[in-house]
């Protein structure tokens, strides 16, 4: 049995990220699913209310409206970034001419504040004098109808993240060992044979990372919609998290009502996570 | 993994330890003879509040530390600030709604100065038992303002007394077409502004005796407002939230949008300073009744001061005849003490315009100020800016929206 010192060691190293993530990470999250059972309009006096939040949060319109939109952003968001991150992957992976300069355009937005990103585009699709809407000399309502403004929220959503994911797909991509490619080549497979039958199957791992990832980043998006278009118009862009935010901190404040929320997006992101893992799982199995 | 009686023990402890509820009844840990007075600015009034609090120090002898944080967060700030025992002394706020309980009685520390503000604040302004618990520290007025470059050049005259909305809206239109502008109106995006519409229309949110909107009367302000937007008087996209470059109906004003902005008077210092036009304060519309819709702000002191009597006395002072009347003249603020009301300020800028907003302030029904100091009013307020966004966007009728501000207005009184 080893010394008593060595046994502690391990336990002492991980001690100091241990305390951070239980100070900031499990007891907000506890705490938070404790307070979805109080009622309060001042963060300072609780009403205990048992599981009255969940059945106001469930009869709000706007939480479904807010449901709808996050779902509606998060299914797109995945699928977009997920294939976006693929093609661009195998194309910045080709010996390609300013192979450098490519991979550093589509991952430069990665770089950007999602404050500064959500202003940038603000600017771009203003209606009436947005730099898009003067270079085509048209009048479309990008931020004004709010389905317009949700698909330009999943593009701005992609166009910020597809950069890292794309990173994520290449090594991915570059950890695919070459041999494989040789003997399916020697085999007689042509190229779409060697990515449908090869690369697709071998950068499985790699794509569950993606989906998972940028499904739980999908369903976090805030900042740059907050900042992009306020969660308007009329609330076709407010998601979860904005949901959350605006009962928490907007007048009238009902922190229960905002943690029940918070509690309900954690449990999908938590599910659909778990799900992703069991299918992955299940198709290692076969 | 098994659960066993330990480990529910433990999370029923692990739960129970994250019961929420604070012990915000000790005191802060300002030094004797020190204050902390937490402040939001709006702009003009910050270097006469430092000078006050200088002339403050100089006659007590006591240190005041001015914390200024954006409006924004003011409310998140004070309650984690009173709930972490660690309140400022004495605040600036908009409301009292939320922090009544935690409010020093200004009265019991030697301050019985209430009856010395406007008579139309001091039941808000009173806590159980007759106590004082804030004076009014400026009073705001609601209006429009008007861009004289663009009225000369169509040959419309502002009015002196105040035109009728059905006059305001033709002239404002007839201005617009003049000088080729976008618009021929821009209105704050805020239910306070849009109450003064619904007190010109004859009704109000709330009144002495709880929610008091008036649906023919309130549907009819609506409308009116919805109108203006569909016939393009007014900018969609800057009520409908999304897809503007513009944050406030003043940047629309100032950018040469709109010959007219229905703004308030703390505007007048800022104009001063950028605007690139002549510009003038104008009488508010009237429909039903005429006036415009007041608002303003308070100063209280907190139960946590560990100089409470020092606290209550520094409120005094800077809401004092003097001091008042200095920040009013360098802010471009109106007063809430009765005889600075009665004697007027001489403002040394702008004198007219603030005359405008005084007269308006005479004009103005008593009932909107019950409306205005209704505990109810801040949330509703964010209610009437979502319904009326709704009617803009054409999602539902302006009776539709009544019914639903009703039904938050009653939801938030009680």
């Amino acid at each position: 049995m080893k010394p008593w010192n060595q046994r502690l060691a391990p336990y002492l190293f991980i001690a100091p990220n241990m305390l951070i993530f239980g100070v900031f990470i499990i007891y907000p999250a506890i705490n938070g699913f404790v307070v979805s059972g109080y009622d309060s309009n001042n963060g300072r006096t609780f009403r205990p209310v048992g599981v009255d939040n969940y059945g106001n949060l469930f009869g709000d319109a706007e939480f479904w409206t807010a449901a709808r939109a996050s779902v509606i952003f998060v299914l797109a968001f995945v699928v977009l970034c997920t294939a976006g991150a693929a093609g661009l992957a195998l194309l910045l992976t080709q010996p390609i001419r300013a192979r450098g300069f490519f991979r550093a355009v589509f991952f430069l937005p990665v770089l950007l504040s999602p404050v500064v990103v959500g202003l940038l585009w603000g600017w771009i699709l203003e209606r009436r004098a947005g730099a898009l809407n003067s270079m085509l000399g048209a009048d479309i309502p990008w931020l004004i109808d709010g389905r317009l403004a949700l698909a330009v929220t999943v593009f701005v959503g992609v166009w910020t993240h597809v950069g890292f994911y794309t990173l994520i797909m290449m090594a991915g991509l570059q950890g695919i060992d070459g041999s494989y490619y040789e003997a399916a080549r020697l085999d007689g497979a042509s190229a779409w044979q060697r990515f449908r039958f090869v690369t697709l199957p071998l950068l499985r791992p790699t794509t569950l990372v993606v989906v998972i990832l940028s499904l739980i980043a999908g369903f976090q998006a805030f900042d740059f919609i907050y900042t992009l278009t306020g969660g308007g118009p009329l609330g076709a862009t407010t998601l979860m998290v904005q949901y959350v935010y605006e009962h928490a901190f907007r007048s009238p404040i009902r922190y229960g009502l905002a943690a029940a929320g918070s509690v309900v997006l954690f449990v999908t992101i938590f599910a659909l996570t778990m799900l992703n893992f069991l299918y992955a799982r299940r198709r290692e199995a076969v | 993994m098994r659960f066993n009686r330990k480990m529910i023990v433990g999370a029923a402890l692990l739960l129970a330890a994250c019961a929420p509820g604070t012990n915000d009844s000790g005191t802060n840990s300002s030094a004797q003879n020190h204050l902390t007075y937490l402040y939001f600015t709006d702009g003009p009034d910050e270097q006469v509040t430092r000078a006050l609090i200088k002339d403050f120090e100089q006659e007590t002898g006591a240190t005041v530390e001015l914390q200024i944080i954006p409006f924004s967060e003011l409310s998140q700030q004070l309650q984690g600030r009173i709930a972490s025992n660690n309140a400022p002394d004495v605040f600036r706020t908009d409301t009292l709604t939320g922090y009544r309980d935690a409010l020093l009685d200004l009265k019991a520390n030697g301050q019985d100065i209430g009856a010395q503000f406007m008579d139309e604040a001091r039941d808000y302004i009173s806590g159980p038992g007759g106590s004082l618990l804030a004076v009014p520290s400026d009073l705001t007025m609601n209006g429009p303002f008007v861009n004289l470059d663009m009225f000369a050049k169509a040959g419309v005259t502002p009015p002196s007394q105040p035109w009728t909305w059905d006059e305001l809206i033709a002239n404002a239109r007839k201005v617009q077409q003049a000088n080729g502008t976008a618009f021929a109106l821009a209105y704050d995006k805020s239910g306070h502004r849009f109450s003064g519409m619904l007190n010109q229309f004859g009704t109000n949110l709330f009144g002495a005796n709880g929610v008091e909107l008036d649906a023919a009367k309130a549907s009819a302000a609506i409308r009116q407002f919805a109108e203006l937007h569909q016939q393009g008087l007014m900018s969609k996209d800057f009520w409908l939230e999304s897809g503007t470059k513009y944050k406030g109906a003043i940047d629309i004003f100032l950018a040469g949008d709109a010959p007219v902005c229905v703004s308030g008077n703390w505007q007048v210092s800022q104009f001063t300073k950028v605007a690139k036009f002549r510009w003038a304060a104008m009488p508010n519309p009237c429909a039903e009744r005429c006036g415009g819709y007041p608002g303003g702000k308070f100063m209280a002191a907190t139960k946590q001061s560990a100089n409470p009597q020092l606290a209550a006395k520094f409120v005094a002072f800077m809401n004092s005849r003097a001091a008042q009347e200095k920040y009013a003249k360098e802010a471009q603020f109106l007063p809430t003490r009765k005889d600075l009301i009665a004697s007027g300020v001489q403002y040394p800028n702008r004198a007219e315009d603030m005359a405008t907003f005084l007269a308006d302030v005479k004009r103005t029904d008593k009932a909107g100020f019950a409306s205005t100091y209704s505990p109810g009013f801040s949330p509703t307020a964010t209610t009437v800016v979502k319904e009326l966004a709704a009617v803009i966007a054409g999602q539902e009728s302006p009776d539709q929206a009544v019914t639903n501000i009703r039904a938050a207005a009653e939801k938030n009184l009680r």
